[in-house]
Parts: structure tokens; C-alpha cells; sequence
């Protein structure tokens, strides 16, 4: 991408942001396909078939990924921890997504993720790694700088610019695919905190207020999907974990068109009020989405 | 036949040198416990005193014959010195000197000064060599090649090699030991051997007596002295007919050198086998190896002390070694660790454990923190510095011990969420607790606490708000992970929106 096309994308993405702080309804004349759900909430299956079901229910594969584009997903594979653990996103769930965008046309599907643990034991361990090239699709490191690029975030309010995966600014497609956990730091992590292994220095966003840098990243990129994993989620001991002990086996999914209420919606699975959230709240007053999830439409399935 | 034997010999050298090069230059990883470093004179007799005896008998079998084939210091100089071709004058006498060095190198491992056995064990220089000198060269070039791969779009095609820590002092001293030696060795076959090496010395003092040697043998030789100009080791004397056992290192060129079949590679010693000196030199020999292979297995005496002050930082020692003084007593330097850590944190030191210890590494928590799953460290290690454990061992072993210094944390000054520490902490000593206003600040449980450094390298705030200081004997946890049985199964019900 040279620099006419990254600015000319860039003011796109800031006309979308302040689309956004339209009334729902106006919004929704514009965004969301007609009649189609933007949030769907599945239970009781396992992960690949909760995302099939889902995704049936928001218009298909189709509506997210287009013939010939290239997608990145961004699962979180940031621990060296494996899968029983519930650290990291399930990856069972990451190869039948990776699948299902190459089976809608896309040319290429790349993974990442700026790891906490060492990157090469944490793809391996996690299982994602190995459930990407299953799928499909090309495992990309991100262990080191160079693969970062600059970029500014006009609406941040306590980041101002950050560098992100230059396959962020690449790709045509973002899927997001965090995993449900408990956090020691940010209380619960999910859509929008999985977006922090998107950029390079993370330390900062701890030095300059964890919440409000969560949110202020969020407008940099809305993916067009968040797909949250709730197979296992983890009460306790987060973001890493002990040991199993610490996992529930919940067999839940929120697949959302909208971070926001994707998170909302999975903070109520996890037993908190979105509004209680910090980040949750800054992203939604900053109009990052919205909170309220019946605007967006939900279908609710049960398998 | 005769012509065969040596090439056959070299060859086989040479192809356990590019096995040593291999070990030191690519990350083992889950390699396991490599053989061949294992097999090496000074990290054998380290690690165990059956490795002295070993070492002891091989002599006694087939004299210096580890110099010509098992040692890659030995390899490379004489790879060296045949790629400049020069011939050599046959004979020059042996230094004594060596004699003094071998001592000098025993008293100064008796003593505790380890730099002195780690600068001259061949083995050790020579992993100093390839991880100083070779690899940041191929490393630069194979990551240089996955950089162009991934411009292209080719993930993962190669894996990078990393970078390992640059430490000045350790680079330009082992440039300067090879340069020197590369130049030596040109002019002068295999001269660290012959003068240097306290391990060919300690080898010849048996390879007098030794069962397999190189001798003249019959009246079949003319003096003509193609012997002498192809012996490395400068110590056939054709006018006297006799090669110097002691440092005649049973590379067989000679042999195939000579065209009347005067020199052999027989069975029976060097012409002094019996002699009461020849006795009494293998018996001091034995006794000097045993003695410090027993010294260096005994119990070391360190006390389990912690840092005396909250301002103190000990240095940490790589999980596996045990106490500091099992760690410096026993590690010479090789640099097969500081290769083998993925996480790139075994950096070589400069003081840390003191001026006899340099250069024998520790752990820098500002490049990263020990890796919870990982052994690779100890699995590299042939010395028996840092000890080979299960994964499951290792995760109990503590090494230090992490202070928290609430005054600089993130939560406390501004007043923000953070939780950096706790989130990397794998056994969760560091813990998130309610703070003010719905906040959470970290609580430590130093009983829990590994002294990885993963909350220290988190740790956001300047200054940091933790820091680990190591433990002068390593200690154990109590075991937290995996002790509370599988997880809960409570599949949701119902959506609670």
C-alpha cells in the first residue's frame, strides 16, 4: 500500500467513524444489510459447527468476505499455553474460519498475533498455528518491529498514534477472534483488549491507562466480524492462567458485525455489566459501536 | 590402505566438527541432551568422575588419538594450516611450558578462578568461536533470506535464527584469540596443541604409555623426511627414528606420508612403556583428574543467602544450575546455553559473578524472561553447570525472587488499570487484589514466586515497579499448576441478554 492509498483509506475509516455516531437507526439504514441480524449468540455446540450456525444466521460467509480479497484474523495466540488451558482462542474455531473465507472466494488468509510469551513456543503450544495451516491459511510472525507501521488515531484519547501489523493495513478483511477470559488487569478480555496484540509496543497502553488506549485502538480498524470464543472460558488467574481448574467448559459463541456489542454481549456471559466495563464504555461513548444490542439485531441459537 | 587411514581420520574429524558447528549455531530448542559435547575431555571430567576416568583409560588405549578426532579446536587448526599447505621442519622439541599451563589451569579450577580452564579448554573456545564469530554472520544471512521470502509473501518459509545477546569484550577477545590462532596455526600445524592445550598435555602424560602408538618400525626408512613435513605436531625426529608420543596426536599423516612403510601405527608403547617414569606419569595423571573431577562434584558450600537490601540485585543463575557455586565452579564459557535460550535472556556476563567468572552467563530480564515450559538451557549445557530437568521439575525450581515495589506501580501513581506483571506471571505469586476505585494493584506471594522475570520484563512503569533478585542456592514451590483437577463443565443455559 503506498502512502495516497493509506491516506485516502485512512479518511474512509475516519468518515466511517463518524458515521457512527449517528443515531442506531440511521446507522443501520446504512451498515447493516436489510433485515440481517449484526449480532448473533450461539450455545451448546461445538466450536466449529456454533460458527457455522452463527454465521448462517448473519447472512453467510459471503456478507463478510468477497471473491478475491485477502483477510487477516487476529485469534489470540499470545501465551505459551495449550488449548484445554483456555488461554488462547480455540483452534477448532480459528481453522473452520480460516476454511470458510477461503471457501467464500478470499485468495489469502493470514493469522497473527504479537505475543506475550515467547511468539514461536506460543503459535506452537496454543495449537492456532498448526489450526491456521490446517484451514488453510498462513500463520505471519509478529515478533519484531519491522512488521509494524505507524499509523495515527485522530479520535484517540489517550493514544495518539500507535504501530500497527502492516497486514492490518494490507488486508481487505479483519476477523477478529478473541478468546472470553478473566483479566487481572482489565477485569475481563475479549473483542477490543484482543486488538492490543494487533500493535507493536503494548507496554505502553499499561503506562498510558489500559482502558482508555483499548478503546482509542479500537478505531484504528472495526473488524467486519468479531467472533468471541466461549468454548472454554477462563473465571480466574487471567489473562494466562494455572491450570485447568481455572477454565469453565461453557460451549458459547458471539459472533457480532459491531466490537462494541460483541463485547457487551460477552460480558454479560461472563457475568459482568458491560457498563461497568471502563473500555467498554469509552468505545461506545467515542462511538466505536454500540452498547445496545437489540438496535444491532440478535438472533439467539441454541444447538 | 596406509594412504586411506588418514584421510578417513580427517574426514571423520571434520564431519564432527560441522556437528559441533550445528550445535552451536541454530537455537536446540527441544534438541534434548547432545552427545557429542557431552563426550568432550573438560566438560566430561565437570560433570562426573567417571568422565576423568573414561578420559584416563582412552588415553592409555590410543594416547592423544581425541586430539585428532573428537576435539574441534584441534579440527580447525588443522584445517587451517593444510588449507595454507606449508610444510613443516619435522622436528622442534617439546615446550614445557605446557606442563606449567596444565597445572596453572588445574590450580585455577581448584581455586574457583574459572575464567582461566575456560579460556583454554579447547571445546569451550572453540563454542566461543562459532557463536561470537560464525554465527552472527549466517544468522544475519538466514534471516536476511526469511525477510525477503515474507516481502514476497512466504511465511514461514525459513525460520529466523535471532539474534543472540552482543556482549564487545567476549566478541573481540575470541577475535582476537582466533586471529591469532588462524595465523599460528598456517606457520605452525597444530601449535595450541603442542603448547597450549591443558588437555593434550594432560592426554600425553599417558600417551607414552598407551597401547596404540605411531612408530618407525623394520630398516625400511631412507631418512628422506616427508614424514616430518606433513606431522602437525612438529615431533618426528628422523634423524633418531623416534616420534614424541607425548604429543604425537595419531593424525596418521606420517603414515600415509611415508613412501617405504617405515612408520606404523602399532600396537605396544612408545618404547617406555614400562619404565617406572612412564608409570608414575600416568599414575600423577589419573590422580589430577580424579581429584578434580571429585572436587568438582563434591558439595558446593554456597549459602542460600537473598539479596541483604531491597536496593541489592543478585545476579541469577539459569534454572538447572542449581547455586551460584555449582555454576561457576563448573561452567566453562561455551556459550552452547546462550545459543540454545530461545528467549535470548542467557546473556555472557562481565562481572556479575565476578572477574574469575567471566563471561559465564546470566540471566538479563531486559531482553525477555525465562520461559515457563522451557529446559533448553540445561538440556545444551555438557558441563553439569546448569543441570538437564523435566519440564515438570523445572517449573517448580526458583531462582530468585521478585520484590515489589508498590511506590512505583502503574495502579498507585496514575491511578490506571494495568496488571502487566500478573498477567505474565505463570503461577500467579504476582496477583491482581481490589484496589480503590474498582481498580486492581498487584499482591506478591514470594513462596509461589520463580524469579522468572516475566512480571520485571512487563512491568511498564519507570522505574520499574518489580525486579528479581537472584537466589545463591535455588530453592522449590510449592506445586500450583495442575493441582485442582480439570475444569468446571457448565455448559451456558441460558443468554443472559
Amino acid at each position: 500500500m503506498d502512502r495516497r492509498e493509506f491516506l485516502k483509506r485512512t479518511a474512509v475509516l475516519g468518515l466511517g467513524g463518524a458515521a457512527l455516531l449517528l443515531p442506531g437507526s440511521v446507522r443501520r439504514a446504512f451498515g447493516a444489510r436489510e433485515g440481517l441480524p449484526g449480532l448473533a449468540a450461539v450455545r451448546g455446540g461445538e466450536p466449529g459447527e456454533m460458527f457455522d450456525r452463527g454465521v448462517a444466521a448473519l447472512g453467510g460467509m459471503e456478507r463478510f468476505v468477497k471473491k478475491g480479497q485477502t483477510v487477516v484474523i487476529k485469534p489470540n495466540m499470545s501465551w505459551d499455553v495449550p488449548p484445554e488451558r483456555g488461554g488462547n482462542t480455540n483452534p477448532e474455531l480459528v481453522e473452520r474460519i480460516v476454511r470458510r473465507c477461503l471457501e467464500a472466494g478470499a485468495t489469502k488468509v493470514y493469522a497473527f498475533d504479537h505475543t506475550c510469551d515467547l511468539w514461536r513456543n506460543s503459535y506452537r503450544n496454543s495449537g492456532v498455528e498448526e489450526a491456521v495451516k490446517r484451514g488453510g491459511g498462513v500463520a505471519a510472525p509478529a515478533d519484531a518491529s519491522g512488521y509494524f507501521q505507524k499509523v495515527s488515531l485522530p479520535g484517540g484519547r489517550a493514544l495518539k498514534e500507535t504501530a500497527v501489523h502492516e497486514l492490518m493495513l494490507e488486508c481487505d478483511v479483519f476477523i477478529n477472534i478473541p478468546v472470553l477470559k478473566h483479566h487481572g488487569g482489565a477485569g475481563i478480555t475479549m473483542g477490543m483488549k484482543n486488538l492490543m496484540g494487533t500493535v507493536w509496543n503494548r507496554g505502553e497502553f499499561h503506562s498510558k491507562g489500559l482502558h482508555q488506549c483499548i478503546a482509542d485502538v479500537s478505531l484504528f480498524r472495526r473488524p467486519a466480524l468479531t467472533v468471541i470464543d466461549a468454548y472454554r472460558m477462563m473465571t480466574r488467574n487471567g489473562p494466562r492462567g494455572t491450570s485447568e481448574g481455572d477454565v469453565t467448559v461453557l460451549k458459547a459463541q458471539i459472533l457480532s458485525t459491531d466490537i462494541v456489542a460483541g463485547d457487551a454481549a460477552a460480558a454479560r456471559i461472563f457475568g459482568a455489566d458491560p457498563k461497568s466495563v471502563p473500555y467498554i464504555r469509552s468505545a461506545a461513548e467515542m462511538g466505536v459501536g454500540t452498547m445496545d444490542l437489540e438496535s444491532l439485531g440478535v438472533e439467539r441459537i441454541a444447538l | 590402505m596406509k594412504k586411506r587411514a588418514a584421510k578417513a581420520r580427517f574426514l571423520l574429524a571434520l564431519s564432527l566438527a560441522v556437528l559441533f558447528l550445528a550445535f552451536f549455531l541454530f537455537r536446540s530448542g527441544t534438541a534434548g541432551k547432545p552427545l557429542l559435547p557431552a563426550l568432550q575431555a573438560v566438560p566430561s571430567v565437570l560433570r562426573w568422575w567417571g568422565g576423568a576416568a573414561m578420559l584416563a583409560l582412552g588415553a592409555l588405549l590410543s594416547g592423544r588419538a581425541y586430539c585428532s578426532v573428537l576435539c574441534p579446536l584441534g579440527t580447525f587448526q588443522e584445517a587451517v594450516w593444510r588449507c595454507g599447505g606449508r610444510r613443516l621442519s619435522g622436528y622442534t622439541p617439546g615446550s614445557p611450558a605446557r606442563y606449567w599451563t596444565l597445572v596453572l589451569v588445574l590450580a585455577a579450577g581448584v581455586a574457583g578462578m574459572a575464567a582461566i580452564p575456560a579460556l583454554l579448554d579447547p571445546y569451550a573456545a572453540f563454542g566461543r568461536g562459532v557463536t561470537q564469530l560464525l554465527r552472527p554472520v549466517l544468522a544475519g544471512g538466514i534471516d536476511g533470506l526469511a525477510g525477503f521470502l515474507e516481502n514476497l509473501g512466504l511465511f514461514g518459509v525459513i525460520s529466523r535464527a535471532g539474534r543472540i545477546p552482543f556482549v564487545p569484550g567476549l566478541f573481540w577477545s575470541t577475535a582476537v584469540f582466533f586471529l591469532a590462532l588462524t595465523l599460528w596455526s598456517l606457520r605452525k600445524g597444530r601449535p595450541f596443541c603442542g603448547t597450549l592445550c591443558p588437555v593434550g598435555t594432560f592426554l600425553g602424560l599417558f600417551s607414552r604409555s598407551s597401547l596404540l602408538s605411531v612408530r618407525f618400525s623394520g630398516e625400511s626408512c631412507t631418512g628422506c623426511g616427508l614424514c616430518g613435513a606433513v606431522c602437525p605436531q612438529e615431533c618426528i625426529s628422523v634423524k633418531e627414528r623416534t616420534v614424541d608420543a607425548d604429543r604425537c596426536v595419531l593424525c596418521l599423516r606420517c603414515v600415509s606420508a611415508c613412501p617405504g612403510g617405515a612408520l606404523a601405527l602399532a600396537f605396544g608403547g612408545g618404547g617406555e612403556s614400562l619404565s617406572r617414569r612412564g608409570l608414575l606419569r600416568a599414575v600423577a595423571g589419573t590422580a589430577a583428574a580424579l581429584g578434580l573431577a571429585l572436587w568438582s562434584g563434591r558439595k558446593d558450600g554456597t549459602v542460600p543467602a537473598g539479596a541483604s537490601s531491597r536496593d541489592e540485585k543478585l545476579s541469577i543463575s539459569p534454572p538447572g544450575s542449581k547455586s551460584r557455586g555449582n555454576f561457576t565452579k563448573k561452567c566453562v564459557a561455551c556459550t552452547a546455553c546462550v545459543t540454545a535460550c530461545p528467549a535470548g535472556i542467557l546473556r555472557p556476563s562481565l562481572g556479575e559473578w565476578g572477574a574469575e567468572g567471566v563471561f559465564q552467563p546470566v540471566l538479563d530480564y531486559r531482553r525477555g524472561y525465562c520461559q515457563y515450559g522451557c529446559t533448553a538451557c540445561g538440556d545444551a549445557c555438557p558441563t553439569g553447570a546448569i543441570e538437564s530437568l523435566e519440564q515438570g521439575e523445572k517449573q517448580l525450581v526458583s531462582i530468585g525472587k521478585a520484590r515489589f515495589l508498590r511506590r512505583n506501580c502503574i495502579v498507585r501513581k496514575h491511578g490506571t488499570a494495568c496488571g502487566a506483571c500478573s498477567e505474565h506471571c505463570p503461577t500467579q505469586a504476582m496477583r491482581m487484589v481490589p484496589f480503590r476505585g474498582g481498580l486492581t494493584i498487584p499482591e506478591l506471594d514470594p513462596a509461589i514466586c520463580l524469579g522468572c522475570g516475566a512480571c520485571e520484563y512487563a512491568c511498564p512503569a519507570e522505574p520499574k515497579a518489580v525486579s528479581v533478585s537472584g537466589l545463591a542456592v535455588h530453592g522449590k514451590i510449592r506445586q500450583v499448576s495442575g493441582g485442582s483437577g480439570g475444569p468446571t463443565v457448565a455448559p451456558l443455559e441460558e443468554f443472559p441478554f
